[in-house]
């Protein structure tokens, strides 16, 4: 046996493979590794993107394929002027805030008191993170019965603690409850996946810094603000985008709990484009809609994404 | 400044005998240099000190006071990390400036900006101050870990191997600098190393321990003339002291099972032939490696020596220092 690696490695090849990998340059063979992803991204998601913007500039209706004309800005126009449109940017805006507010208070002091080392404390972050693993749509489902007035379990422990009348209140059916009931669930469900994070960033404080900083005469409530809280803000604020991007998206959970009601007090801008888009079948409307929505969160995650740099350049 | 006394002082982890039984006290404003290999106990006896860990029994007295329920914050001492500990997210200015924030200093502002230039100064770092902590090479973290001591006036400095890595020119000025702030300020200093030319060039007393035993105590030209052990006299002296058979020699005491031999114990030239095995020559010494009927020893000769490998000399053991068969001295 002799020769190059290369003669040696063709000779272990199959005749007729190796006649066809022989004549590939390394080039070639590149691409054809990436060639098959690049055109599964062209396919699915380039190209819609453009074809969504195309269509925003015209008053194509999927439901209606003839009499397709161009008509300039004029859908944006609309969305930017229609009351309904910006009552569920104001929905989506209290429905963000909230929930990305309760989810990073209760999940970074679940993250904090699950760090502390007690006995059992993997059996909780497992309870913990359990209604993480669950379907959205069968969260959603099943506390629409927690939210039942008269068999609800949610109504009865809120009569329990506060003595108000489980079944005088309806927190779906209640135009003031029912913006809180959707941040309920989603906290419900989501504040594990913050406190996850959490930890993660709390476990990568070595104890030698909390000893130095004993040592240094800091007391406790010093060490939390000067050294826990700055060396785990990076985590956090990662938590925080990564929840402000899925709850800007936010529609399984809601549209099983609430269908957007009542009224549209809860038709978040996704359910609202859903509706454009495949109920009403306004096609180029639905496509400027979700141009916007697109320029939205990629502008506000692109702001945060440079914030979140910074510190952690800090 | 304090004095520290401990009493009887014995830790455990789990199986492994941390420490056991020790009892010393470090005079105010003495340099006590803890001496001994890795899993001797050093940095244990330091951490019980500090109050970062407890010990199973004994007592730690800081001026005559049990500080045994004391937290580290209020013992009052400054402890240099060997792993450094630096608070990453900070620069190199706010890590030196942290220890005097504390609400319990409550130093003033101006006050904080010149103490900082000051051991910034000291410890050659004063270009770093803007530096984030971990922008730093590992011998520039340790100085900062250093630094974050220097700042305070503490009941004691505790150094957990605080120059180790150091280069050597920045380790010999530091060694020069540490003594000089130390002795000025009449500081109360234990500092913990395995390197004897620190332990001789700037302790006071020296403490060597073997596996969390304290087994002797004392200045170091005691400890160095007058070891109680192999096992301490081992601990000093570069080339390191030749253990030999006692019967190599004639003339050894009752009782001796080995003889312990330094280079200024051996007087070349007359007595026993010894085989030349290897000539090291240093500059301002030159390294005699000698054998003896299997038996190596090294000495120190003439620097400019003309003996090579193969030459015999005659070498004649002169007071030398003698040691049972357990390692004890006999005196």
């Amino acid at each position: 046996m002799s020769g190059t690696p290369i003669d040696r490695l063709a000779r272990a090849t199959p005749p007729s493979l190796a006649r066809r990998v022989r004549g590939l340059s390394d080039r070639a063979i590149a691409w054809l590794f990436v060639g098959p992803s690049i055109v599964l991204l062209l396919a699915v998601n380039i190209f819609p993107l453009i074809w969504t913007i195309n269509l925003s500039f015209t008053n194509f209706k999927a439901n209606r394929l003839r009499d397709v004309e161009y008509i300039g800005l004029r859908n944006y126009q609309r969305i930017l002027t229609d009351s309904g449109t910006w009552e569920s940017m104001q929905a989506t805006a209290h429905f963000l805030f909230w929930t990305i507010f309760f989810q990073v208070l209760i999940g970074f002091a679940l993250a904090y008191l699950i760090n502390k080392k007690f006995k059992g404390n993997n059996l909780w972050t497992t309870i913990i993170v359990l209604p993480m693993m669950l379907s959205p749509a069968v969260v959603g489902n099943f506390w629409t019965f927690l939210y039942q007035p008269q068999i609800g379990l949610f109504n009865y422990v809120v009569e329990f603690f506060s003595g108000v009348d489980a079944s005088s209140f309806s927190m779906i059916g209640s135009t003031h409850l029912a913006p809180w009931a959707i941040v309920i669930v989603d906290t419900w469900m989501w504040t594990p996946f913050v406190m996850l994070i959490c930890l993660a960033g709390l476990r990568s404080i070595p104890d030698s810094i909390y000893e130095a900083a004993e040592c240094d005469r800091a007391s406790k409530w010093r060490q939390f603000w000067t050294l826990t809280v700055p060396m785990v803000l990076p985590f956090l604020m990662l938590a925080v985008l990564f929840r402000g991007i899925e709850n800007f998206k936010m529609f399984d959970l809601v549209v099983q709990l609430t269908g957007g009601g009542p009224g549209s007090l809860t038709t978040l801008t996704s359910i609202d484009l859903k509706r454009e888009a495949f109920e009403k079948w306004r096609t180029g409307y639905a496509s400027a809609y979700a141009v916007i929505l697109f320029v939205t969160v990629f502008g506000l995650a692109s702001i945060y994404v440079k914030a979140l740099n910074k510190v952690k350049e800090r | 400044m304090a004095e520290v006394t401990l009493r009887n002082i014995s830790k455990s982890f789990g199986p492994q005998v941390a420490l056991a039984d020790v009892s010393m006290t470090v005079p105010d404003g003495s340099f006590v240099v803890l001496l001994g290999p890795t899993g001797a106990g050093k940095t244990t006896t330091l951490r019980m000190i500090s109050g970062l860990d407890r010990p199973d029994s004994g007592t730690i007295l800081v001026d005559g006071t049990d500080v045994g329920a004391h937290s580290p914050a209020e013992r009052n001492m400054a402890m240099v990390f060997q792993q450094y500990s630096l608070y990453p997210h900070l620069s190199v200015h706010d890590n030196l400036a942290f220890p005097l924030k504390s609400p319990m200093l409550r130093t003033p502002r101006d006050e904080i900006a010149r103490k900082v230039a000051e051991v910034a100064e000291i410890l050659q770092i004063s270009h770093k101050l803007d530096n984030k902590a971990t922008e730093l090479s590992g011998g520039e973290m340790q100085r900062v870990s250093i630094g974050r001591a220097l700042v305070r006036d503490p009941q004691i400095y505790l150094m957990d191997e605080p120059l180790s890595s150091l280069d050597a020119k920045l380790r010999s000025d530091l060694r020069i600098e540490l003594k000089r702030i130390q002795a000025s300020m009449g500081a109360t200093l234990l500092y913990v190393t395995h390197d004897q030319i620190e332990a001789m060039t700037m302790a006071t007393h020296i403490g060597v321990l073997d596996e969390g035993r304290l087994v002797q105590f004392g200045p170091p030209r005691e400890i160095y003339e007058n070891p109680v052990s192999i096992y301490a006299a081992s601990r000093l002296g570069s080339p390191k002291i030749n253990i030999l058979p006692a019967d190599l020699f004639p003339g050894a005491p009752a009782g001796a099972a080995h003889i312990g031999l330094r280079p200024e114990h051996i007087r070349l030239g007359e007595g026993i032939e010894a085989r030349v095995k290897r000539v090291e020559h240093l500059g301002d010494q030159t390294r005699l490696h000698l054998t003896i009927n299997n038996h190596d020893l090294i000495t120190l000769t003439d620097p400019h020596t003309t003996d090579k490998p193969g030459d015999t000399v005659k070498i004649t053991p002169q007071t030398p220092l003698c040691f049972d068969a357990g390692g004890d001295r006999i005196k």
